[in-house]
């Protein structure tokens, strides 16, 4: 059996007297797409902050890779292989949209900064590595006519594709999406859909919070649906669209049939 | 027994006072999120008004309440005009410098009509003081309790009864909603500032009988009612009045029975350790909030970035007209000035780094000019070591005192950072003074050599200018590298968005301690540099008004650009050079100035310039044919 790429075991957090996350215990196997679904307020993006030690847990672990992720600092956890982007695209301002992208590179940037205020060879070749990689995401992203505007003159749609190849730029090996189609319009989330199954081909485990189910559908090996702070379902795209409890979550019990 | 009760009376009174400037900083801070650092003038304008109140032969009774009114009227004014417009534009970083700036501007506004010297008003109900218990009270002691009793209730009063207290309490705590509710928030930030300039005035004007009080205590007022609201929690009423009074008192008690040098560390010591120890303070406002979810959108400054051909020629032609300057000025004071502005650019280059690329606001960078320039000139002049050796022990000294500021600052953000700054800056001006053995004191450091570097001597205005120049070209050079490079990416996403930056694996707060540091050695070298120069080096020369100079050179020449800063340095140096009957207005302008900037060119005179061309041909183009916008992308 194989290493799973994130492992979480009994999660718990409670803000005041609701348990925003109530033990969930889910895995997200290495070189898979796994969605988390789930109404709003069901714990999907409280569950993401607490995998990043963004917030701490009351109880329960992660585990990245088998490593555990207790303690580490946010930085630490991105250094170790967990990337995410937020839910509201957060691009640097006062940034250019390349700029941006290169900021991603930051965790693959072997030169110190102190052999780049000398100028030296080893820099600047490594600088116009990172500048071609950037360029070519920025195109892999259809953002490339956008190379030089800043960030946050872009429309919304694009901030967010910005936002995911940002991230990809420091070679994760698990990406974590918080809802990447919202506010994307369908060309931009068919190229999103493109985009995804391009970085799972590369070998990255992705785990998606996307309220969008065509493209949850499209491309998601595995869908985990979360209701209250507590995983109800997982399966295969198939199942859980069949699944009578995803769908009471969702639209809700008929009056007297309980 | 009684000298101890005598002290800790003393202590009350004057922690009455910070406890009404911290009651006027937690009022703005919880209406607008902004810590305002002119609320300490708002306390001297009320007392110096009141004096030429007083003089004119106006009763005391009438005294009073005119000189707060007029306070009211000169705050909404400057909270109408600057102040409230800036809140939905700024960041708060940039917010926390206007209302430095603000402070400037007063202060040079209360220099122009008062001068510097200091002034008090006569106590209310005479000279004699009472005696409690056999305890000597100044009379005085009786109306600035009394004085603070009755803005607390006020204040209780006001929140828990009125409508008005409702409504500032709802932007308070959720503006957003607030406003769907129909509250203008704009006019309840308006009213908690116009607010605490008042009771800012109350407070000066209740002290000023025992306190002699000139244009720049105002930087000590709000400094010290910073502290006291660090320590009792910002944004809460009760950790202001708790705050002013531990901080008075230990003031006092340190003052009294260690020194009174002493007393001001004590106050930076007790800033550090509430931070450290329980960074809310001792009575936190507020709730923890979403930390993954921006506040709010602002509008944000163009981007300016220099590339190609064009910033090569221009650079190349600047690097020559630096070249040949000194053979086109012949009058000596400008040439004088000229290296000045060239030294004071390297501190403003190291402030550069920090503000305008880490996005950390310093206002302590004279701090550091302080100590590279005392250590450097000390060991010289007194020791007889070489220069060389002394410039690069008080660059070591400055780097030192910066990393372990940072280390003990880690865990702050935002305003604690910098209000943190310039309580160490405060310190160091106060080290200054007070160690008049080695420093000379106020009246500063005499017979201070020239630079010698390996037998030769730059004694000369001109050698001197083309070493600075040497060393600009240098620093440039090595901070266009790592600027341009992944260190000044990574510095700038800090600065951006912490939060994602440190999604990315950026060690947010390493990196902070590098900015910092690389501020400190440059602003310690400009320090050095200065006094080798001048032979002399005083207290002012690189105090807590040269901080705030740096500042308004940085932001009205351009941040984050490396070069612009130098048009920022050179016009506030340059102007009352050639302009003498200016320097009197100096602070004045100075103020106004970095006002201005952040109200109308937030990008610096070197951002306006570097846009130009672009906003012409957008003109150009506007003109020939219709505007397109510009289609997202292909589709797919």
């Amino acid at each position: 059996m194989t290493i799973p790429a994130l492992e979480v075991t009994g999660l718990v957090r409670a803000f005041g007297g609701i348990r925003a996350i109530d033990g969930v215990t889910l895995a997200v196997p290495a070189g898979s797409v796994t969605a988390l679904i789930g109404p709003n307020g069901s714990g999907k993006t409280t569950l993401f902050n607490l995998i990043t030690n963004l917030y701490r847990p009351d109880a329960g672990g992660v585990r990245l890779f088998g490593e555990p992720l207790t303690g580490a600092a946010d930085w630490q956890v991105a250094a170790r292989g967990l990337v995410r982007t937020f839910q509201t695209a957060r691009v640097f301002p006062g940034m250019t949209a390349f700029e941006n992208v290169l900021a991603g590179a930051h965790l693959r940037q072997r030169s110190t900064p102190l052999s780049q205020m000398l100028w030296l060879g080893r820099a600047r070749h490594e600088e116009r590595a990172l500048a071609e990689r950037a360029e070519a995401m920025l195109e892999l992203a259809g953002l490339g006519g956008f190379r030089d505007t800043a960030a946050t003159d872009l429309p919304m749609g694009a901030q967010k594709l910005l936002e995911v190849i940002r991230a990809l730029m420091a070679r994760p090996r698990l990406l974590l999406l918080d809802e990447p189609a919202a506010g994307l319009n369908d060309g931009e989330t068919a190229e999103l859909a493109m985009l995804l199954c391009a970085v799972r081909d590369s070998g990255v485990t992705l785990l998606v919070v996307e309220h969008n189910m065509s493209l949850v559908m499209g491309v998601a090996d595995q869908v985990i649906v979360l209701d209250a702070g507590a995983v109800i379902a997982r399966g295969t795209p198939a199942e859980i669209q069949r699944n009578p409890r995803v769908i009471e979550a969702y639209i809700g019990q008929a009056e007297g049939t309980a | 027994m009684d000298a101890a009760l005598q002290i800790v009376i003393g202590g009350l009174l004057q922690g009455s006072l910070f406890a009404v400037v911290a009651l006027g900083f937690s009022l703005v801070f919880r209406m607008t999120g902004v810590v305002n650092l002119s609320q300490g003038a708002f306390c001297v304008l009320g007392a110096l008004l009141a004096y030429s109140l007083e003089t004119s032969g106006l009763p005391i009774y009438a005294t009073v309440p005119v000189a707060v009114l007029g306070v009211a009227v000169f705050g909404l004014a400057v909270g109408l005009i600057f102040f409230v417009p800036s809140l939905s534009r700024l960041p708060n970083s940039s917010m926390l410098m206007l209302t430095a700036g603000l402070l400037t501007l007063t202060q040079g506004l209360m220099l122009v009509h008062w001068g510097g010297d200091p002034y008090s008003l006569r106590p209310f109900s005479g000279e004699a003081p009472a005696r409690i218990f056999g305890v000597r009270v100044p009379t005085q002691g009786f109306w600035i309790a009394g004085m603070t009793l009755v803005v607390i209730l006020a204040f209780w009063y006001l929140f828990a009864r009125t409508t008005l207290g409702k409504a500032l309490q709802a932007c308070a705590e959720n503006p957003v909603a607030a406003r769907l509710m129909g509250i203008d928030v704009e006019r309840m930030a308006l009213a908690s500032f116009v607010l605490a300039a008042m009771i800012g005035a109350l407070g000066g004007i209740m002290v000023a009988p025992i306190l002699a009080l000139q244009f720049d205590t105002s930087q000590l007022f709000t400094i010290s009612g910073f502290i006291a609201v660090a320590i009792g929690g910002i944004g809460s009423f009760i950790g202001a009045v708790v705050g002013g009074l531990v901080l008075g008192v230990a003031e006092q008690l340190a003052a009294g029975y260690i020194s009174a040098l002493f007393s001001n560390a004590l106050a930076l010591g007790l800033l550090l350790a509430t931070l450290l120890w329980k960074p809310s303070g001792l009575f936190a406002f507020g709730r923890t909030r979403r930390t993954d979810v921006r506040e709010e959108q602002r509008i944000h400054p163009a981007i300016v970035r220099l590339k190609g051909r064009g910033a090569a020629v221009g650079g190349a032609a600047a690097l020559a007209a630096a070249f040949a300057l000194p053979l086109l000025v012949s009058d000596p004071g400008l040439m004088s000035s000229i290296v000045i502005t060239a030294i004071l650019f390297i501190g403003v280059l190291g402030l550069d780094v920090l503000m305008g690329f880490a996005g950390q606001v310093s206002l302590g960078q004279g701090g550091f000019m302080a100590i590279g320039g005392y250590i450097a000139a000390i060991l010289a002049t007194t020791y007889g070591w070489p220069p060389i050796v002394g410039i690069f022990l008080g660059c070591l000294g400055a780097l030192i005192c910066a990393l372990l500021l940072s280390i003990a600052t880690m865990r702050l953000r935002g305003h604690y950072l910098a209000l943190a700054t310039l309580a160490f800056g405060l310190v160091i001006d106060s080290l200054d003074v007070g160690m008049m053995d080695t420093t000379g004191g106020p009246s500063g450091l005499v017979g201070i050599p020239s630079l010698e570097i390996g037998g030769y001597s730059f004694d000369g205005d001109r050698s001197m200018y083309y070493l600075v120049l040497g060393i600009i070209v240098l620093l440039l050079l090595l901070l266009l590298g790592g600027m341009r490079s992944g260190f000044g990416r990574a510095l700038m996403a800090v600065r951006a968005d912490r939060l994602a930056a440190g999604a990315l694996g950026i060690n947010v707060a390493r990196l902070k301690m590098g900015a910092f540091a690389i501020s400190a050695v440059l602003a310690a070298l400009a320090g050095s540099l200065y006094a080798f120069y001048f032979h002399y080096l005083s207290p002012d020369m690189v105090g807590t008004q040269r901080s705030f100079e740096m500042i308004t050179m940085l932001v009205i020449g351009g941040e984050g650009t490396l070069v612009g800063p130098i048009l920022g340095v050179a016009l506030l140096t340059l102007l009352p050079t050639l302009v003498q009957s200016l320097a009197l207005y100096k602070i004045l302008a100075e103020g106004a100035l970095l006002v201005l900037a952040f109200s109308f060119l937030p990008e610096g005179i070197f951002g306006g310039l570097a846009r130009l061309p672009a906003w012409l041909a957008e003109r150009r183009t506007q003109r020939l044919v219709p505007t397109r916008i510009p289609a997202h992308r292909e589709a797919p």
